[in-house]
């Protein structure tokens, strides 16, 4: 650039320096603003996971937009959050205040938020609910976990649950009949095993949860957990280590896939689909999953423990409301709009989760799937959280169900080398640094 | 004061005033967050909170505990054996290619392919050879009697598999730094040398190497940076495990932000492999210099 730039009367030294510092001006002062808290002056922020399908987003969506509010309450917009790195996305949006006025998310992302003083307590929502008749329409047992110190910190939409299933034809096929104790299901998976099927499949590869959920499954099924009837954490119990011991004689009968510890939920997935698993702990949607439409995938009976217990992990996905909101009672308003109307999503079978209203789980829709109602039917009422022998959920289930903790215990239990007190003991100290 | 004294104070004035924007904004995208993650480690605070101010005990805790050294353990494994491995194939292949090979052009673009390939593509390709028994690989190993491998399940073959997965996907980079090396040597001074009775080796040796040694530490403080910050290749394909045995400092920072929500800890993890990695940089830049010097 010469000076000759700089003498044309057309853009002076001092006219681009203020033009330059009047740009920088707007553009820091546009970064300054944003849509408000939890939305608009005129519409509260809903963000939604994608819980089924891309149909499931639209019908989720829809019925966002159809939303009427009466009187001052605002409408709300819809957005969808994908589940990859969605900590971060919530994260970072509730720290800068640009967050939603309502959300979904993971099961105990409320417990966490509402530690930092993030989430709007759904007591008052509760009270209208059991005024318009909502409240008694939820499933027995699912909105008392949510209860913390000051509140219940949200409200559960639908229910996850970890049953066992198993592949008819293979046990039809190697002449066994299905479990109803862990005394016939090891005799059972030796047979099976005989033959070269896998009668626990799992998984506890990168990203595979179930191995970790299954473990759990095993301790709650034996009356334990990890934590006692207080909310004390208590991990070395005799019911915990012998069902850990159980577990360690299928992977030493190789019940489980010697492989299994390192399997991804691909892999675990062609592993069903390949006809290698006869049996196995998994999510109440398997049979969709692994498109089975021969119905040769079906759901289990609960089996009994050795002292007789029944039990499972179930997980109560929900629905939080934020502080940051530009209306706590159009957030309320719009919940209960919400609750009143999203049976549709059921109705257009775009959700694959199970319904927590006794209202959706009787709806035709939701029985003609015929293994899902199944889920509610036997397993729900046996169903208990990661709080288990406990009730109340807490801040810290978060870090335990994604952290790893419980992914090491796992594939040190898969791998079969370890004594269960040992590594329980391991596990025990590990989420403790965790609350630390 | 003379005219053009004053055009030019005029002149560094106004390019002095036009850099602060450019200034801000690397300050703010740069400075900030290192800042910012700064005042995090020395703090015991969540994700949306800094939470109460703890000196240096993030990095006291980190450093006494086993699995911080286990992993630091795993990552100069993994550095060691992704630069070594990656240079001596792309070395390889960089000298076979330098001289002349039909269709040399086609096998550069073919050869490149792991390095452009998106990593979450290769590494799933790749568990679907090793991951179970019924892969491709352990069933070629069972056909030639040799067992069936668990090579995501066994610790030891899982920390093999990462590496070596780190060597398939990082070769073609040392590859095309070599050949860019390799492309600037005169090739008159190999028929000087060959006229002076020197051999094949000797010239490799005393010919070869030095002269593509700048160049080869270049690539060897690029490849240790994209070692120690490799998230994706160790994640995507054994998540750490089994039972950590793959597991690298910045897949343990990532664990301990994002799946134990320690914050603080996770980022005293970061910094310490931030000043880690500056030491190696500062004497592999040293070693430059000297070899620019020779």
């Amino acid at each position: 650039m010469t000076h000759a730039a700089f003498r044309n009367p057309a853009l002076t030294r001092r006219g681009f320096l203020g033009f330059a510092g009047g740009t920088a001006a707007a553009l820091a002062l546009s970064a300054c603003t944003g849509s408000g808290p939890g939305g608009s002056a005129n519409a509260i922020k809903f963000w939604d996971m994608p819980w089924g399908t891309t149909s499931y987003t639209a019908a989720a969506q829809k019925l966002t937009q159809a939303y009427k509010p009466t009187g001052s309450d605002l409408k709300a917009t819809y957005q969808e959050i994908q589940w990859n790195n969605f900590t971060q996305t919530f994260a970072s949006a509730v720290a800068s205040k640009t967050g939603p006025a309502v959300s979904t998310g993971g099961g105990f992302q409320a417990f966490q938020y509402a530690q930092q003083g993030a989430i709007a307590y759904a007591d008052d929502l509760l009270d209208t609910f059991k005024k318009n008749g909502i409240y008694d329409d939820f499933l027995p047992g699912v909105v008392e976990p949510f209860k913390m110190k000051d509140g219940y910190a949200a409200v559960p939409t639908q229910l996850d649950m970890r049953v066992w299933w198993y592949r008819k034809s293979i046990l039809d096929e190697v002449g066994v009949e299905l479990p109803t104790t862990w005394d016939e299901y090891l005799a059972a998976g030796k047979k099976l095993a005989a033959k070269g099927y896998y009668a626990f499949g799992t998984g506890a590869g990168a990203g595979n949860n179930i191995g970790a959920h299954s473990m759990i499954v095993m301790m709650i099924n034996n009356g334990g957990g990890l934590f006692n009837a207080a909310g004390e954490l208590d991990c070395v119990t005799d019911r915990n280590i012998e069902a850990m011991d159980f577990v360690k004689e299928l992977v030493a009968a190789k019940i489980v896939d010697p492989g299994a510890l390192a399997y991804t939920t691909d892999n675990l997935t062609s592993q069903w689909k390949s006809k290698k698993i006869a049996m196995g702990i998994s999510t109440a949607g398997l049979n969709n999953d692994l498109g089975d439409t021969t119905g040769d995938v079906l759901v289990a009976q609960p089996m009994a423990g050795p002292h007789g217990d029944k039990g499972t992990l179930q997980f109560l996905n929900n629905i939080m409301m934020y502080t940051n909101t530009p209306s706590q009672a159009s957030s309320e308003a719009f919940l209960t709009y919400w609750f009143q109307n999203y049976k549709t999503l059921w109705q257009q079978k775009v959700i694959p989760a199970l319904p927590v209203l006794k209202s959706i789980t009787e709806l035709p829709e939701f029985q003609q799937s015929v293994q899902q109602a199944e889920v509610v039917k036997t397993w729900q009422p046996i169903g208990k959280t990661y709080a288990a022998q406990g009730t109340q959920l807490t801040p810290l289930l978060a870090a335990i169900d994604a952290g790893q903790a419980l992914s090491d215990f796992t594939q040190t239990m898969l791998a079969g080398k370890t004594d269960s007190k040992t590594a329980l003991a391991s596990l025990e100290t590990a989420i403790k640094a965790l609350k630390s | 004061m003379t005219i053009g004294g004053t055009l030019q104070r005029q002149r560094g004035l106004t390019l002095g005033v036009l850099i602060v924007p450019s200034v801000f904004f690397l300050l703010l995208l740069n400075a900030y967050p290192v800042v910012y993650a700064a005042i995090q480690s020395l703090h015991q605070g969540s994700l949306i909170a800094t939470g109460p101010f703890v000196g240096l005990a993030n990095f006291t805790d980190v450093l006494t505990q086993a699995s911080f050294w286990h992993a630091a353990g795993f990552t100069l494994v993994f550095t060691l054996v992704g630069v070594f491995g990656s240079w001596l194939v792309g070395l390889g292949f960089a000298l076979v290619l330098n001289r002349y090979v039909p269709a040399g052009g086609v096998f550069k673009v073919l050869l490149l392919l792991p390095w452009v390939v998106p990593i979450v593509v290769s590494s799933t390709s790749w568990n679907w050879l090793v991951a179970t028994p019924s892969s491709p690989l352990p069933q070629l190993w069972h056909l030639l009697g040799w067992g069936t491998p668990l090579f995501l399940a066994d610790p030891t073959l899982a920390a093999v598999m990462v590496c070596v997965f780190k060597v398939w996907v990082s070769f073609p980079f040392m590859m095309m730094m070599t050949s860019s090396a390799l492309a600037s040597v005169d090739g008159t001074v190999y028929e000087a040398a060959a006229m002076d009775g020197a051999g094949r080796v000797q010239q490799f040796r005393h010919i070869t190497m030095p002269l593509i040694a700048r160049s080869t530490y270049i690539s060897w403080i690029l490849m240790t940076i994209f070692c120690v910050n490799d998230f994706p290749t160790i994640y995507l394909l054994t998540g750490g495990g089994p039972v950590d045995a793959t597991t690298s400092l910045v897949v343990l920072a990532y664990r301990t932000v994002f799946q134990n929500f320690q914050t603080g800890p996770g980022v005293a993890i970061a910094f310490l492999m931030t000043a880690a990695l500056v030491i190696v940089s500062v004497v592999l830049f040293r070693q430059i210099r000297k070899s620019a010097v020779e």
